[in-house]
């Protein structure tokens, strides 16, 4: 609990100093997955509260119709997406991160995100549409910080220049949608397989 | 143990099931509106059948088909192209007189001179009364003329057949017609990618006139950036989709229809210089069912009926479906269907209304239906005969009337909250635009709402900002004071 608390304050200090930050994270600090998991568990909290709680001016959803596990899942699933495909992706680079590496510069750098979209959330309750660009101004300056923690870190844990760190993201994006792809291939491959498997149980009980 | 977490498990890939939704589509309820996100939603139908004209209402004329209907003050002029007539009928739909020979004052058959042939309708489709120069004007179809007759004795007045300075390709085979106050003849000509044919009074062409911006599809535009001139020659040209049908209201701005498929729009309300100024502010565009995908069966408007405060039905032929949409482009209702029992349609060809009655006609039938609203159906025109016409408080007693009756009927919760908005109740009037799902005035709402709380709570919402900067000032006295 108090090496929890000692990550969170260090946590705030990487926000401000990502490159000396991401590297004492890497290869200073002891390693706890503790916070990372609560900052990702509170990501997708975030998602569920947006859903719901963003003001009615500005929430077009239909909350008669809200699942809130489905709303978590799709909500965290582009970062595992993009965990599995960055590393799968690096080690080919000759990235030096692992995969908890990137791990904990995705959630470090997801705090700045969470926090603007939270206080986005608080504020779309209390604006009128005239007002609803400077919010959303406001929400995208938490969202263009993450990018650039993540891409900081990205360079200091994989020990990329900018440039090789950008061509990694490009192909990442690739063989996120290959991954999809290939996801989607077996799932239906698989739900073929059962719908042959359940036909001729069918047809052998009914001959 | 092993048991818990098994069930953890389930118990999320259960959570995870979408909830389950009634879709009116998927009932065998047939009448349905649309909601906000576009879901049918089950309601009233707004018209029921109450009286027709068929065959057995004529006597010994036969009835082929219907094409066409105009409903003056006090007349129904049906359209029969089968068997070449006009039959006029009272408002209680009596026949008074069925037209297939013209006639002079005297009563004498007109014969044409040249060819010594009687002057016979030849298939006519459309039909108008003019009341300011009282003539009756039909679209002989077949004949390529329009034939005006006297609109009270029915007697010959005059033939307009194509005009000599006419330009384009068009053939001249009128067939719905309108005439406005000024005399000026407005024709459509099925399949015309021109536009509407405007005639002056003398008959005289003036103009084409109507935009109908054809959609532009992504692939063909491709093709077109990177072809070469050689290549675009023999490509299939795109012409302009052509109008079906047209109308006046109440403003003598012509409303027309399109059921061609490569169309933008389905419904346009011209202004004078031919553009599209129809609103389209309701929860969809003014495109009647709301269909998408492989299998999607879009409405194809075959006319449009608009009446004296801006509620406009437009008739399907799809799915011979009768939408009304209020002067915003809100969806009213929907009723009718296509069938064989008595009300339904199989090929609807024409709507009008008669006062707050429609008549709707078909042309396989041979029958015009006259539907007359529900009580659903009059409490929700009422509503926007009020708010039409500015009585807000009017409009929304009608459209909480609606409400009793229809829950479903969202763009009344909207008009209620008008109200309570025109009258600075905003808290009443946020609750029901959030119930109507109108983001635009819930704002308008809420600015009104959040003015009142702060000059209530000023206050409270001072008082942090004074003890801030209190602090501010004191750390910087005591600072200085230490200091020096």
């Amino acid at each position: 609990m108090a090496s929890m608390l000692e990550d969170g304050k260090y946590m705030f200090h990487v926000m401000l100093h990502p490159f000396d930050g991401f590297y004492a994270v890497k290869n200073v600090r002891k390693r706890s997955y503790t916070l990372p998991t609560l900052i990702m568990l509170i990501c997708g909290i975030t998602g569920i509260l947006s859903y719901q709680y963003t003001g009615f001016i500005l929430n077009y959803n239909p909350l008669f119709a809200m699942n809130s596990i489905m709303i978590f899942v799709t909500t965290l699933a582009p970062f595992l997406l993009f965990l599995l495909s960055n590393w799968s992706v690096t080690t080919l680079f000759d990235g030096n991160g692992t995969m908890g590496d990137i791990y904990m510069v995705m959630t470090y750098a997801l705090v700045p995100k969470l926090l603007f979209d939270i206080v986005g959330i608080i504020l779309s309750n209390t604006i009128i549409q005239e007002e609803a660009a400077l919010l959303h101004s406001f929400v995208v300056i938490g969202t263009v910080w993450f990018y650039f923690l993540l891409f900081c870190g990205l360079c200091v844990i994989h020990e990329y220049s900018p440039l090789t760190n950008i061509v990694t993201l490009i192909v990442t994006f690739i063989s996120a949608i290959m991954i999809v792809f290939l996801a989607m291939l077996y799932f239906m491959l698989v739900s073929k397989v059962i719908g042959f498997v359940y036909t001729v149980i069918i047809e052998w009980m009914k001959r | 143990m092993k048991y818990k977490w098994a069930a953890i498990l389930a118990f999320i890939l259960v959570m995870m099931l979408p909830s389950a939704n009634a879709f009116a589509a998927n009932t065998f309820e047939r009448n349905y509106t649309y909601d906000y996100w576009w879901n049918a939603q089950k309601s009233l139908p707004a018209f029921e059948l109450v009286n027709l004209i068929d065959g057995s209402s004529m006597g010994d004329i036969p009835l082929g088909s219907v094409d066409d209907v105009y409903v003056s003050s006090n007349r129904i002029f049906l359209a029969d192209s089968t068997e070449s007539r006009i039959d006029v009928f009272d408002m209680n739909l009596k026949l008074l007189i069925s037209i297939k020979l013209v006639r002079d004052d005297a009563g004498k058959i007109m014969v044409n001179p040249e060819t010594n042939q009687q002057l016979m309708l030849n298939k006519p489709e459309g039909v108008y009364l003019s009341e300011t120069s009282n003539e009756l004007f039909i679209a002989d179809t077949e004949a390529g003329r329009i034939v005006v007759l006297d609109g009270s004795t029915y007697a010959y007045r005059r033939t307009i057949e194509k005009p000599a300075n006419m330009v384009g390709v068009t053939q001249f085979k009128p067939s719905k017609i309108v005439v406005d106050k000024d005399g000026q003849i407005s024709v459509v000509v099925q399949g015309s990618y021109e536009g509407i044919i405007q005639l002056n009074h003398d008959g005289t062409f003036a103009r084409y006139f109507g935009l109908n911006n054809p959609r532009v599809n992504l692939v063909d535009y491709f093709w077109k950036s990177i072809a070469s001139n050689q290549q675009k020659e023999k490509m299939k040209k795109i012409f302009a989709p052509s109008f079906n049908n047209l109308t006046f209201d109440s403003e003598g701005l012509i409303y027309a229809t399109t059921f061609d498929a490569s169309a933008k729009n389905k419904v346009f309300r011209f202004n004078s210089k031919g553009e599209n100024v129809l609103l389209q502010n309701g929860f969809a565009r003014v495109i009647g069912d709301l269909t998408f995908g492989w299998n999607s069966q879009e409405s194809q408007f075959v006319d449009v009926a608009v009446s004296d405060y801006g509620v406009y039905a437009l008739l399907d032929k799809t799915m011979g479906r009768v939408f009304l949409y209020n002067f915003d482009g809100d969806l009213m209702n929907i009723f009718g269907g296509s069938g064989n029992l008595k009300g339904d349609l199989k090929e609807p060809t024409a709507i009008a209304w008669a006062g707050d009655r429609l008549i709707v006609t078909d042309k396989t039938f041979s029958v015009a239906y006259l539907f007359q609203p529900t009580e659903f159906g009059q409490a929700a025109l009422d509503a926007e005969k009020q708010y039409y016409n500015g009585k807000w408080e009017a409009a929304s007693e009608e459209y909480e009337k609606t409400l009793h009756l229809n829950s479903n009927y969202d763009i009344a919760y909207t008009g209620v909250g008008r109200n309570y908005l025109m009258q600075d109740m905003y808290e009443d009037a946020m609750y029901y635009f959030e119930l109507g799902n109108s983001r635009g005035y819930y704002s308008k709402a809420y600015n009104g709402y959040r003015n009142l709380f702060i000059q209530h709570n000023f206050m409270w919402l001072i008082i942090p900002f004074v003890l801030v900067a209190f602090a501010l000032f004191y750390s910087e006295y005591r600072y200085n004071k230490r200091n020096g």
